[in-house]
């Protein structure tokens, strides 16, 4: 069913709307927050919340990247989650995700900025990476994909994905310096 | 928590960007390796590199780039007598420009009907009309995306016997595209049984970008309508299209891979390797279902991941040798797709079937399980070219594409150089060709018949995200006597249900705030081209 009419689902308050986007995006959104915490069951939950909060949001929201806007609310969701763990370790993927991002992160001195800023800022970094190494970055850090899973994706070696996610974690820190922008 | 907070709002980045990272695959960063290795085989180098399945399944995204050469629309020479104004004053567009936009996507042009044989003394007019009905895309859309097109003529027969024409009637398409935009046809009112015909892939190759060496690895579509003039005229295309499929009788060797096991709860990318050795001189591989390949003189392994029955990807999974059989093969079972020295893994096994046949009996093989996997891969409400597509057609379409740029061809493009018949399958079903529908009219003597053809149009367009200062405009463009056989004595364009549009370009020279919607055009003028914007509400 098109993204179109599935929201439309949730705009008429239909009841189909939850399996119509289950079927057509509970794989990816699993997926998603498997990679973050490593847990079937919390992965199963955060997916069944990530409906609930489509359903408690539309109407009046009207999503034009349906795929995106679910997505983007199960990795809240499982990040959530993760923090909310109170085990000893927490482990998942979402640690090492982060551990990874703290290269990214530029030094305090710059300015302050809202979210909406910084997802701008962030945008205009990407496009200035290739094609190659802006997939490995999103693969990552937004799917929370594994290395070998983004070396499986793109064709090479996890070496190469290494080192591409090493060289776009500097660059886009030097970037944020640059911009005089703190996080 | 500032790593927390960047990774909350790496949420928030560009949908387009954070799409089109799944879209971007092995191909568009491998295949650069392969070019090099390709003219370097001397190179007693080890050179690794992957792959993955490219489409059919979940959209095909590689290569298929559009790019910016030719370009579209004409001059606007003097109107005849009884042709429209000059668009720059009646257009409602305002430009000034004399030529059209060259989208990044081009849908191609409205093209003429002609005939097999010659016409003899019919004469024909047509009148083609655009419906910008909201929303009439069979799919439901909410947006403004596409028209139906109805391109209707008449043909008058003033001699004093009849006159019965084999009808063509082309339009660009793809198998895939087919359920939405297969041609209907009346004459006099009835549906008319229609045979569909389908032409090679229309487009070429094109280097990879910022390639060291010039190679063929991307696609690179018809990009204007002077590209279509290139493909049509001379009547080759057509040719091949009504011509036999080739027959690939060629004895070949099989080997099947089955019954798959391997440690799947500790390695998620679990993979199993075939190594051998070979005379390249004397020995050709073709592949079905493998992910990797490994390649260095007289040397190769292929690999694929073990089918953990979740992953879309085929369970079948062959081997076929054209010429001298292989060498004694190795089974290598590795932690992932890598297959690194280090990383081997027990646990990794399967059953190797060996057989000899001929390549055609591979292809129905393959045929039909890729038609069978992309009907499993359809959703309820989507809609299975298979239905419209004959599987002959289809099949023979992939021996076409296997014969004339994959390894059988005597100048292989580098794109199927790898001879991975995974492609060959998929992007049969996505390339871009021309299409006829086939169908007898008869004219009796001293009279006319009339005859529509209606059909959804999609637009020519500039990617969302693409920068361009032309996004969300949609073209349309109509050829008038193209690769037609027809002698026309007149010629109309009309648009209809125009309230949710604005034209913002065009060389017809309709006024809609003037209330022009239909108008007379000028047969010595080959393009005409209209490029409107939807108007949001």
């Amino acid at each position: 069913m098109e993204d179109g009419r599935i929201v439309q689902l949730y705009w008429d308050r239909d009841q189909r709307a939850i399996p119509e986007t289950e079927g057509k995006y509970g794989k990816l959104l699993h997926s998603i927050s498997w990679n973050l915490l490593h847990s079937r069951e919390d992965a199963e939950e955060c997916v069944n919340d990530t409906y609930l909060r489509a359903w408690e949001a539309i109407p009046p929201a009207r999503p034009g990247a349906f795929r995106i806007w679910l997505g983007q609310i199960t990795r809240n969701l499982s990040l959530d989650r993760w923090k909310s763990r109170r085990a000893e370790k927490r482990g998942g993927g979402a640690e090492a995700l982060l551990g990874e991002l703290e290269d990214c992160l530029p030094d305090q001195r710059g300015r302050s900025v809202e979210d909406l800023e910084l997802a701008e800022l962030l945008n205009v970094f990407l496009r200035g990476l290739s094609r190659e190494a802006r997939a490995a970055f999103l693969r990552r850090y937004w799917y929370g994909e594994s290395l070998a899973e983004i070396a499986g994706a793109l064709g090479c070696g996890e070496g190469k994905v290494k080192s591409s996610l090493f060289r776009s974690r500097r660059a886009l820190r030097e970037y944020l310096e640059k911009e005089g922008i703190a996080v | 928590m500032r790593a927390e907070r960047l990774f909350r709002v790496l949420g928030l980045t560009d949908p387009a960007l954070v799409e089109e990272a799944m879209e971007t695959r092995a191909r568009q960063v491998e295949w650069k390796r392969w070019a090099a290795l390709a003219a370097c085989l001397a190179l007693a180098v080890s050179l690794g590199f992957g792959w993955r399945v490219t489409g059919g399944f979940g959209g095909y995204g590689s290569g298929d780039s559009g790019g910016d050469s030719g370009s579209a629309g004409v001059s606007g020479d003097a109107p005849a007598d009884g042709a429209p104004a000059d668009p720059g004053e009646s257009g409602g567009g305002g430009s000034g420009v004399e030529e059209g936009i060259t989208f990044l996507s081009y849908a191609g042009p409205v093209l003429p009907l002609t005939t097999l044989e010659d016409p003899g003394p019919l004469a024909a007019e047509r009148e083609v009309t655009w419906d910008f009905s909201p929303r009439a895309n069979s799919h439901g859309e909410t947006r403004q995306w596409g028209a139906e097109v109805t391109d209707a003529y008449v043909l008058r027969n003033d001699t004093g016997e009849d006159v019965t024409v084999t009808a063509l009637y082309p339009f660009p398409g793809t198998f895939d595209s087919l359920p939405l935009v297969l041609p209907r046809i009346t004459i006099e009112g009835e549906k008319t049984e229609t045979a569909l015909i389908a032409g090679p892939y229309s487009g070429g190759f094109q280097p990879t970008i910022g390639a060291e060496t010039p190679d063929t690895m991307n696609l690179e579509t018809l990009n204007s309508w002077e590209e279509y003039k290139a493909l049509l005229e001379g009547g080759e295309y057509l040719a091949q299209a009504l011509g036999e499929y080739p027959a690939l009788d060629t004895p070949v060797t099989v080997y099947r891979f089955s019954d798959f096991a391997a440690p799947l709860e500790k390695y998620q990318a679990a993979t199993q390797a075939v190594s051998f050795r070979l005379d390249e001189s004397v020995t050709q591989v073709l592949t079905y279902g493998f992910n990797g390949c490994e390649w260095d003189e007289g040397f190769r392994r292929y690999s694929y991941f073990v089918p953990d029955g979740k992953r879309n990807e085929p369970d079948l999974k062959l081997l076929v040798i054209l010429g001298e059989d292989i060498g004694p093969y190795t089974l290598q079972g590795f932690q992932d797709g890598g297959c690194n020295p280090g990383e081997e893994i027990e646990g990794v096994s399967c059953t190797v079937t060996r057989s000899e046949t001929t390549l055609d009996a591979v292809l129905d093989q393959l045929c039909a399980y890729y038609q069978e996997r992309y009907a499993r891969s359809r959703a309820a409400d989507q809609d299975n070219a298979f239905n419209v597509v004959p599987f002959e057609m289809y099949r023979g379409a992939a021996a076409e594409l296997l014969s004339q740029y994959g390894v059988l061809s005597g100048a292989p493009m580098d794109r199927y150089m790898d001879g991975r018949l995974d492609d060959i399958l998929a992007e049969t079903m996505s390339h871009s060709r021309v299409l006829y529908l086939r169908f007898p009219v008869t004219v009796e003597a001293g009279g006319s018949v009339g005859l529509e053809v209606r059909f959804w149009k999609e637009p020519s367009f500039d990617y969302g995200c693409s920068g361009s200062e032309n996004e969300g405009l949609q073209g349309y463009d109509l050829t008038t006597r193209l690769g037609s056989s027809l002698a026309f004595t007149r010629q109309r364009a009309a648009l209809v249900n125009t309230e949710n549009v604005e034209i913002t370009g065009q060389n017809f020279g309709f006024d809609l705030p003037g209330g022009v919607t239909a108008v007379e055009l000028d047969l010595e003028q080959e393009h005409y081209y209209l490029e409107a914007r939807p108007i949001e509400e």
